[in-house]
């Protein structure tokens, strides 16, 4: 028989002794749906893990444990477990978009960089009259201003 | 009779015709539709048997179903 867990609220987590299973709802527009995978690839390897969208903004996990344990300690403990692993998930997700930008930016300039110098046929093409660098405060010199012969004063 | 409801939406078809073939091995195997879901219907010599073939069943096409879209932590 299904039965709510102390320290949840009431209507989203389960705990059914019988038969060692938790349960837990959450609002998709809270946890995104890859979080929720996230989190559930997590108790693959001990629980035996069934996914659902009762209603259209909800997902719900059912963990029944390989090694069912009817203590409802356990299952508490359990789906303590879940419910953190969900937020972690999420959090990483959120992280994980937020820092795509940087990662392509790095990753793009890496692969110009393994692919070598310039070819003969790009160097034929290139335009020596080109700004060599943006240099909106006029910090740079050119080497033959700082090297180069100085005119002979007289 | 094990009978898993597998969410369409939430499991990829791919990965759990996928898997009913591998399983066929361990037990007797049965697809079906309903509104939505999936249906996977596991007999087997004993009633434990057909749990724990059930079980790993759905771990295996959820698995699948998360490897496929590179949702894996």
């Amino acid at each position: 028989m299904q039965q709510p867990i102390d320290g949840f609220p009431a209507g989203v987590a389960h705990a059914d002794v019988g038969s060692a299973e938790v349960s837990l709802s959450v609002d998709e527009t809270l946890y995104p749906l890859e979080a929720f995978y996230g989190a559930a690839f997590t108790f693959l390897d001990r629980c035996y893990v069934l996914l659902d969208r009762p209603e259209p903004s909800q997902l719900r996990i059912r963990l029944t444990g390989k090694r069912p344990s009817s203590e409802p300690e356990a299952l508490r403990e359990l789906l303590g477990e879940l419910a953190n692993e969900l937020l972690a998930s999420a959090w990483r997700q959120q992280l994980a978009r937020e820092q795509r930008p940087l990662v392509e930016a790095v990753t793009v300039r890496a692969m110009e960089g393994a692919l070598g110098g310039p070819s003969l046929e790009e160097l034929a093409r290139f335009e020596f009259d080109d700004q060599a660098l943006e240099d909106p405060l006029g910090i740079a010199v050119a080497w033959e201003d700082k090297y180069g012969k100085k005119p002979e004063a007289g | 009779m094990v009978e898993l409801r597998l969410n369409r939406e939430l499991y990829a078809p791919a990965a759990i015709e996928a898997v009913a073939e591998i399983y066929r091995a361990y037990a007797e195997i049965e697809l079906g539709d309903e509104a939505g879901y999936r249906l996977v219907r596991v007999r087997a010599a004993s009633p434990e048997r057909e749990h724990r073939v059930a079980g790993e069943l759905g771990n295996h096409a959820l698995g699948l179903t998360i490897r496929r879209r590179g949702s894996e932590p």
